[in-house]
């Protein structure tokens, strides 16, 4: 049985986000603590991170659309929003670079993603933090399991990205940042 | 809270992530050649950042918060880094780098910070040891976490005038 990559409350908090993400089986259960250990070459392995980490990318680009189409986050922080957004989709086209690269085909998005109840303000600021945190926490507890130099490099990149997008959500809903 | 000056850093950030990620910029990206390597220019680059930071503490109270945190940070990333030195049969680190003069300025800091958070990113793939990249990406995730709050400090600063 894997070994439980995350502590207890925040594993929860990220499975049950992986699961409406539609991160792949394998990786779920990796994040769970409850899944054997992912394919063994080292391709596969890294094509099922990178299944999850696009799942959870699309799934981050549906909520910043969402929210920039429909005017919820405050006026004074769009521009914040536009950024990230600009990011996932960055972060979502790497990714299926190099499973392209590696002759995998890329999870496409979902036609409709359950975002919940779309609330304007901080409390939509509050969903873009969760999605946030979701992604750091999945990418923090999966760095390890890449096996390519390429890819693990991009994924740190990308890791620095999330959690930098984690902090400013965080200092905006005035929750400590240090 | 929005800002120009943020949104300009924060533009700025996000360039800096995304040139790594495009395939001819990543031959910028400092190429490790062994943990030591790594973990050398980590301990490094963190005294930099802590004598930097102890320096602007000296002079802005407000400052003394965060340096206290981010000490505290460094000190259980410095114990760690010394177990896995160990587990990976490494030499000890080195003397304690001290910066040359205690410089207090701001933007210095976030340039070292900076380089610090890359050389956990640029590091990872040189450990050759999952534990040791897991470990580090805990780090690294601290490191960001002390960067985007000296971003947001610049950003307060430049809004203050």
């Amino acid at each position: 049985m894997a070994e439980a990559v995350l502590p207890t409350p925040r594993r929860d908090f990220v499975v049950r986000l992986a699961r409406a993400a539609g991160v792949a089986p394998a990786v779920l259960g990796l994040l769970e603590g409850t899944g054997t250990a992912l394919a063994r070459a080292k391709d596969e392995t890294d094509v099922a991170i990178l299944g999850a980490a696009l799942a959870i990318e699309h799934h981050a680009i549906a909520l910043y659309e969402a929210g920039l189409q429909r005017g919820l986050f405050p006026a004074g922080l769009r521009a914040y929003a536009v950024e990230f957004r600009g990011d996932h989709l960055g972060h979502r086209d790497t990714q299926i670079a190099i499973m392209e690269e590696r002759g995998a085909r890329p999870p496409a998005a979902r036609s409709r993603y359950e975002l919940g109840r779309l609330v304007p303000g901080d409390e939509f600021v509050r969903q873009a933090l969760q999605i946030e945190v979701y992604a750091q926490e999945a990418y923090t507890a999966l760095m390890s399991r890449i096996d390519t130099r390429d890819y693990l490099l991009s994924a740190a990149f990308i890791l620095v990205d999330e959690v930098r997008h984690m902090t400013v959500w965080r200092r905006v809903l005035g929750l400590r940042i240090y | 809270m929005a800002s120009t000056g943020r949104r300009r850093l924060l533009r700025g950030a996000a360039a800096t992530s995304l040139a790594y990620l495009a395939r001819p910029a990543r031959a910028r990206a400092t190429d490790y050649a062994s943990a030591a390597e790594v973990l050398d220019a980590i301990d490094r680059l963190e005294a930099d950042v802590d004598g930097r930071l102890a320096a602007i503490a000296r002079e802005v109270a407000g400052a003394r918060d965060f340096a206290t945190s981010v000490g505290a940070d460094h000190a259980g990333h410095r114990a760690a880094r010394l177990r896995l030195r160990r587990r990976l049969k490494l030499p000890a680190a080195g003397p304690p780098f001290t910066p040359a003069a205690a410089e207090s300025s701001l933007a210095r800091l976030r340039e070292v910070q900076q380089r610090l958070v890359h050389a956990h990113a640029e590091g990872l793939p040189a450990l050759g040891n999952a534990a040791g990249v897991d470990l580090l990406t805990r780090h690294m995730v601290d490191a960001s976490r002390h960067l985007t709050v000296i971003d947001l400090w610049m950003e307060g600063e430049e809004q203050g005038g």
